[in-house]
């Protein structure tokens, strides 16, 4: 099942269309072609309709951030801005910390994949690969990280990090944000190392190689697809990482994009839409853009995490 | 299992994982869970109160009623919205032969903009004065009489709030729903079709019972983000006006960092825990029995 997806599956949809049509196909069979029509008609509408919805809010707020703030706030939402400016722009970067929050979401989004990596590549090799009585055990553990929610963890941790004095500090995000990450990690890691032949590990083990030489010389070099699987599906959620990041971070200096993003309108007022909206878009379109092109691996990731889950 | 494997080798992999995972997921539940038998400003001593805390959330807090209901409220949309739009949608896309690829990564754009973004985008689309996009929409078609500041009526509110979360993730939920479709056995489809199904009937009877796993699993992944939605609300409007909007998670959030009833809090959280625990034990009961 999880295959299916990356190779694009085009064939003959023709052969099964009529049974999209609403009537048997034996009884009417010159109404056939009509029934058809209509159905692939309202199909196609409902198809585009969901693509505007999905996509216009962002087109709207980049032609928006383009927008000069007179025109902008005398004309109707839906129209064409008469001419572009790059003002709100400047704007955006003058008023807010743009530069500094992007570093702190590259700094806390690195450190929580490279946690997330290292930590679920090395559960997975000690629960499929070495194995050990309790696997089975630890294996559950980690389920139930999927369906704790995240909040039970915020006054705790708050607690424990104002204790040790670890509050305020890139890491306090980062643990988080990877410990809840993980166990989804762990287990695409997992159904990877199900399919590295049995063969080649004994075939090591007779060369003499023990596991740490087993790990570094088979193992790693062939889970570098989950790995970025692993790190596109969770840097998305880590970089947009609102609850952690807005309760453990206290000071102006380690702000993170959405954090910062926050204080844009607090700072500016609700007046100042146009340069909101280029900070906005400052923002979001990196995102976009690595995920225009390596939704594959994204989505991939996506769909067998749910029929693993 | 590796034949020369040392004990001290599984502890040298295992460890990580179980320190990190233990640390920042396993040890935070089972502090909250104690502390949620205690009441606790931060800053005096601990009081064991029992269950107390549980005790008046559950009997005597009016909020906390509130809150759990709008929380209802929310789930349902985000599971319309999500799940139900995500099948619709996941369906119509079979329909089709061309583009199928593009539509999926463009129906998953909103799932990687970050909420305080999607916040700032909403609180203009829903505004009444400059006039927003829902209200210019429905003035342009003559329902002006429908048109109202979204996010501060107290009857739209909660509705207003649920709708960008579920909307936020209905590409996820096509995405994940879609290739579960296209799993299912083309000839068996056929053959139905020419034993005169109808295209209902091809859904029901065929795809549906094909793809139920993976719809439990969707259902409860919607569920359980549903039940634990915080971001968007919290952004909007903060749980107002009034209690209108209120969530559990916004509330808990309130409790402990505005009010710092840190005991308080955890109980909610708690409560938040067994709502997860107690909705995705009615899933598999329901939709498993079902599929016996």
């Amino acid at each position: 099942m999880t295959s299916a997806p990356l190779a694009p599956p085009v064939p003959a949809r023709e052969a099964a269309a009529p049974a999209l049509g609403r009537r048997p196909p034996a009884r009417r069979r010159r109404e056939r072609p009509t029934g058809l029509r209509i159905s692939r008609i309202v199909s196609r509408v409902l198809i585009a309709a969901v693509l505007v919805m999905q996509v216009y809010p962002f087109l709207w707020l980049l032609q928006t951030s383009l927008r000069d703030r007179e025109d902008f706030a005398a004309a109707n939402p839906f129209s064409i801005p008469t001419q572009l400016t790059l003002d709100n722009f400047s704007r955006a970067f003058e008023q807010g910390h743009l530069l500094r929050s992007i570093l702190n979401s590259l700094i806390i989004t690195g450190g929580a994949c490279l946690l997330l990596v290292v930590c679920g590549m090395a559960g997975a090799y000690a629960i499929a690969v070495l194995g050990f009585r309790f696997s089975g055990l630890v294996r559950g553990l980690f389920l139930l990280g999927i369906v704790v929610p995240v909040q039970v963890a915020l006054v705790p941790l708050f607690i424990d990090y104002s204790r040790i004095g670890m509050l305020d500090t890139h890491l306090s995000v980062m643990i988080p944000l990877a410990g809840f990450a993980l166990p989804m990690a762990l287990y695409l890691f997992l159904s990877f190392y199900s399919y590295i032949p049995r063969e080649l590990y004994e075939a090591a083990t007779l060369d003499g190689a023990g596991p740490y030489r087993i790990f570094a010389r088979i193992t790693l070099p062939m889970s570098w697809n989950t790995v970025v699987t692993v790190v596109m599906v969770n840097a998305i959620f880590i970089w947009n990482d609102f609850v952690f990041a807005n309760t453990f971070i206290l000071s102006e200096e380690l702000k993170t994009i959405p954090l910062g993003l926050q204080d844009y309108v607090g700072a500016m007022g609700n007046t100042d839409w146009t340069a909101t909206f280029a900070a906005v878009s400052i923002t979001v379109t990196p995102l976009l853009l690595v995920f225009l092109v390596l939704n594959r691996a994204m989505i991939y990731g996506l769909e067998s995490g749910a029929s693993k889950g | 299992m590796l034949p020369h494997r040392s004990r001290l080798s599984v502890l040298v992999f295992l460890a990580p994982p179980l320190l990190l995972f233990g640390g920042g997921v396993l040890l935070p539940i089972v502090q909250s869970l104690v502390l949620s038998f205690f009441e606790w400003d931060g800053i005096t001593g601990l009081d064991f109160v029992g269950l107390e805390n549980y005790r008046a959330l559950l009997l005597h807090d009016d909020v906390f009623r509130t809150a759990f209901g709008n929380q209802l409220v929310y789930l349902v949309i985000c599971l319309l919205l999500q799940v139900g739009g995500g099948l619709l949608v996941a369906t119509l896309l079979m329909t089709i032969t061309r583009g199928r690829e593009v539509l999926k990564v463009l129906y998953l754009m909103p799932a990687v903009i970050s909420t305080p973004a999607i916040a700032l985008l909403f609180q203009r689309i829903y505004s009444f004065e400059p006039e927003g996009l829902v209200n210019t929409l429905l003035g342009a078609v003559g329902l002006d009489a429908l048109a109202r500041p979204w996010l501060s009526d107290v009857s739209t509110v909660l509705t207003a709030v649920s709708v960008p979360e579920g909307w936020r993730f209905l590409g996820l939920y096509t995405v994940i729903l879609y290739a579960a479709l296209l799993s299912v056995p083309r000839e068996l489809e056929e053959a139905a079709s020419l034993d005169g199904a109808n295209a209902w009937q091809v859904f029901a009877r065929i795809r549906f019972p094909h793809i139920m796993p993976v719809f439990v699993t969707t259902l409860i992944m919607a569920t359980t983000y549903a039940l634990r939605g915080f971001d968007i609300p919290f952004l909007l409007t903060n749980g107002g006006p009034g209690q209108a909007s209120e969530l559990v998670t916004t509330y808990m959030y309130k409790t402990a960092f505005t009010s710092g009833h840190y005991g308080s809090a955890s109980a909610i959280s708690v409560i938040i825990v067994l709502e997860c625990l107690v909705a995705v034990g009615l899933i598999l009961l329901v939709l498993r029995r079902k599929a016996d």
